[in-house]
């Protein structure tokens, strides 16, 4: 096949079979699982119906890995796990253990070689991200370092179970928010607050002039003619610092190092147990760029989280917290300014207001 | 779809990118569309002018190109 | 290349507990030299606040329109290891399990053709291989086609699908999600290839209404398991759960339709009234399960904030029979699928997720031209203005 493959440069190889990866208790079990157990917040157990039980360790990883960490994780699931092991949704490398006596080496080796066991239960899951200064041209902040700021000041809620509910923390550098930040308990979003600039004589070689014009959700881009020749200009009123309009055209810069900085948003989720899918709402529009330690940033986090760990009920996440309390006093308690960027103003905006006499007085 | 036509299928896409170069930017899937109305007579079908499309770009004769959504370009060398 | 920098800022970032992705790029230095240029570019972001890559340049591997990110150094002479920093996106193996052996694999590939660093996994659910230049592109693409690995998703085309862990390990998976993000991923390679759509198409698909893989933040089309009988109690365990937990205050109180109450020490469910929406279950995994007629609902047209505002997936389809379905190839599904891409590529205009589509042109234009019937399961409830356009094809 490999040969085959470089002889006739084959395309369209198509996904790989994952049958391929599944350990044996797994091809066993697929289907036939009964319950599972939460034992700590580094390992859970998955109990078959015919009792076989499949241990997963949990670890943090920080998404953007070296070959070396990989043959670290490779290392330890040759020694435990017969070599499986996946990753979740979130980053976290799990180890899928099918002899019970090989979970506590396989987590005293992970500690040994300081590598971050938990994420399991009612925790601060691994916070999901983007690419950041490391890698993206549109970004607003970093990314990674932002993260590890406030996994730094938050790891006692990774490795132990002392919140209400389970916490997940997202992290997006732009607007573009690439993964399900906009839903997230707690979401922390880079955030522009100029208008793009334009290069007139760059834009002319490299943008097309519609698609530019069609990139802006307020309308804020008209035709323009600069030195005779066609150009855009930006209504700078109405412009809301998406940066959809660098997207489509390199000539409109919008990263600006003294303006760009992180939003703080709370209170989303993605699951529908209990309550609906929700959107985060805005709870802080603005923490400038702080680096290399975002304290700003961290304190916020900090805030919050100490507000809904000493208010909620058990079992409630976030926004089922302040839900209950109202907005009101979610910012009487963070004492977070509540300010005009708090009235929503964009397409759905009538329908968030309070239509009714509830008010906590 | 006969040899002769997806060759003039073809020759009529790249052409409208080189003339179109720095110009316009072709959206594969409006110069799809335009193929299709183009090519109408002769009953070609979406799916033809996509396999059109996959020979250019098997050939190099075009790349894709990205900027908030994706278009079709000529090779940087050309 | 491979000139150590100084990293005054970065250097901060290696203390503390958690991971150090510092410490993650300087590994990878150790083995890519490049990289160093890598760490000496990020430690000027944080110096002057601003990222310091160029916007656009092409990248790409012959054949595929999409896979690959272009992404270059805006000071190529200072950091010519980074002149070209292009990732390549890879379709990861369905529920992102793996082996050591191909990891290896890849991490030898990423150190010989690129810059060392990998992601697991990127935001849409790509392995990512980082810091190749075009000239090399081919050569990572070959490599991982030995390991019969193939190009992901980029650009205006369907996004590589991803799925839960599912069936695979766990037991709340209403629907072997494994195998459809498997099956529909090999049936679109040509739409996941060649972008030919007006925007992104993202599918994803979650075995229960956890949505661990936030399909319905996120997807176009999301897949949530779900079923249709009741809820299987063992009442001898609902009486151990008793014991230990207040189970009406934290599962009875709390679900959202109160279709469930103690008949003495008997747990009851009016399961006609139940939601789905998996509380009672997660929080008593070895008393409830869900029932034996499984599928999905299918939610539409979530996304992102650009351009128009995120969305959440709306529900179009309540009960999907995924197990009947796959018997015949999945052909209800691809039909839906393929009226749907048509729709769009007729209606929609340039960088229009569905989504936004369906709120411009308004659900019902979008049901009529799919062949779906509206059902009141679609809205939360209906209309409550009185302006009705009423059209001649009813009585």
């Amino acid at each position: 096949m490999a040969e085959e493959i470089k002889k006739k440069r084959l395309t369209d190889i198509g996904p790989h079979d994952y049958n391929d990866y599944l350990s044996p208790m797994i091809k066993k079990n697929y289907g036939k699982w009964a319950f599972h157990e939460i034992l700590d917040p580094g390992t859970m157990v998955h109990v078959a119906e015919n009792g076989d039980k499949l241990y997963t360790v949990r670890m943090g990883s920080p998404r953007l890995v070296s070959g070396s960490f990989v043959r670290d994780i490779c290392d330890i699931a040759d020694k435990y796990c017969g070599g499986h092991l996946r990753f979740t949704t979130r980053n976290n490398v799990e180890f899928l253990i099918e002899d019970e006596k090989n979970v506590e080496p396989l987590k005293k080796d992970l500690e040994k070689m300081g590598y971050n066991v938990g994420g399991i239960g009612n925790i601060i899951a691994n916070i999901v991200h983007t690419q950041g200064w490391i890698h993206c041209h549109t970004s607003a902040s970093d990314a990674s370092g932002v993260v590890k700021s406030v996994m730094d000041e938050l790891y006692e809620y990774f490795v132990e179970d002392k919140l209400p509910s389970k916490t997940r923390i997202a992290f997006a550098c732009c607007l573009n928010m690439c993964g399900s930040v906009s839903s997230s308990d707690i979401a922390i979003v880079g955030t522009h607050r100029k208008p793009p600039r334009i290069d007139a004589e760059r834009l002319r070689n490299l943008c097309e002039i519609p698609s530019t014009i069609a990139a802006c959700p307020t309308n804020s881009i008209r035709p323009d003619t600069v030195d005779g020749k066609p150009g855009v200009k930006v209504n700078e009123e109405t412009c809301v610092f998406c940066g959809s309009c660098y997207t489509v055209c390199p000539a409109m810069p919008i990263a600006n190092a003294e303006n760009d900085g992180l939003s703080i948003w709370v209170g989303g989720k993605v699951s529908n147990a209990r309550t609906k899918p929700t959107f985060s709402k805005l709870a802080i529009p603005f923490i400038p760029n702080d680096p290399p330690r975002w304290p700003g940033v961290v304190d916020a986090i900090k805030t919050i989280l100490n507000a809904y760990k000493e208010g909620a009920e058990p079992g409630e996440r976030v926004g089922e917290w302040i839900e209950r309390i109202g907005w009101s006093r979610f910012f009487k308690i963070t004492g977070f300014p509540f300010t005009k960027y708090h009235i929503d103003d964009f397409r759905l905006a009538e329908t968030t207001m309070n239509y009714s006499s509830h008010t906590r007085l | 779809m006969t040899d002769e036509t997806k060759k003039k299928v073809e020759d009529k896409i790249v052409g409208l990118v080189k003339e179109y170069a720095g110009k316009k930017r072709f959206k594969p899937i409006d110069i799809v569309k335009e193929m299709e109305k183009e090519f109408a007579s002769e009953g070609l079908t979406k799916d033809d002018i996509k396999a059109a499309l996959k020979e250019i770009m098997d050939e190099e004769k075009l790349v894709y190109g990205y900027a908030g959504g994706s278009f079709l370009a000529l090779p940087e060398n050309q | 290349m491979g000139k150590k920098h100084q990293t005054p800022l970065l250097d901060e970032l290696k203390k503390g507990k958690w991971i150090s992705f510092v410490r993650e790029i300087e590994r990878a230095a150790e083995k890519s030299e490049r990289t160093e240029d890598l760490l000496g570019q990020v430690e000027e972001s944080y110096r002057d606040k601003v990222n310091h890559w160029k916007h656009g340049g092409m990248a790409g591997v012959k054949s595929y329109g999409a896979g690959m990110v272009g992404r270059f150094s805006e000071f190529p002479d200072k950091y010519p290891g980074i002149k070209e920093c292009h990732s390549m996106r890879i379709i990861p193996s369905a529920g992102f399990f793996y082996n050591s052996d191909f990891l290896r694999k890849l991490a030898d590939i990423s150190e010989k053709y690129a810059g060392g660093l990998l992601n697991f996994h990127g935001a849409t659910g790509n392995i990512q291989v980082l810091g190749m230049s075009q000239a090399e592109a081919e050569d990572v693409f070959q490599a991982v086609a030995e390991l019969g690995f193939d190009l992901g998703g980029s650009g205006s085309d369907l996004r590589t699908p991803s799925c839960c862990a599912g069936q695979a390990r766990c037991e709340f998976a209403n629907y072997d999600t494994m195998k459809i993000c498997h099956d529909l991923t090999e049936e679109y390679l040509d739409e996941l290839h060649r972008p030919a759509f007006n925007y992104k198409f993202k599918l994803k698909f979650s075995g229960c209404a956890n949505d661990c893989v936030a399909s319905a933040a996120r997807s176009d089309l999301a897949f949530i398991g779900t079923w249709k009988d009741k809820i299987k109690i063992n009442q001898d365990e609902v009486k151990n759960y008793v014991k230990k937990l207040n189970v009406q205050k934290y599962v009875l109180d709390k679900c959202p339709t109160k279709c469930m109450w103690f008949e003495g020490e008997k747990l009851v469910i009016d399961d006609e009234n139940c939601v789905k929406c998996m509380h009672c279950i997660n929080v008593l995994p070895k008393a409830l399960r869900s029932g034996d007629e499984k599928g999905a609902s299918i939610l539409i047209g979530a996304k992102a904030p650009l351009v128009t505002g995120p969305r959440m997936g709306m529900m179009l389809v309540p009960f999907y029979d995924i197990n009947e379905d796959a018997k015949n190839d999945y052909e209800w599904l691809k039909g839906l699928i393929s009226n749907m891409w048509e729709f769009w590529d007729e209606y929609g205009v340039s960088r229009e997720r569905i989504g936004e589509l369906i709120g411009r042109v308004g659900l019902n234009t979008f049901l009529e031209g799919i062949g779906l019937e509206p059902i009141p399961e679609m809205v939360g409830h209906p209309r409550s203005n009185p302006f009705i356009k009423f059209t001649e094809d009813e009585d």
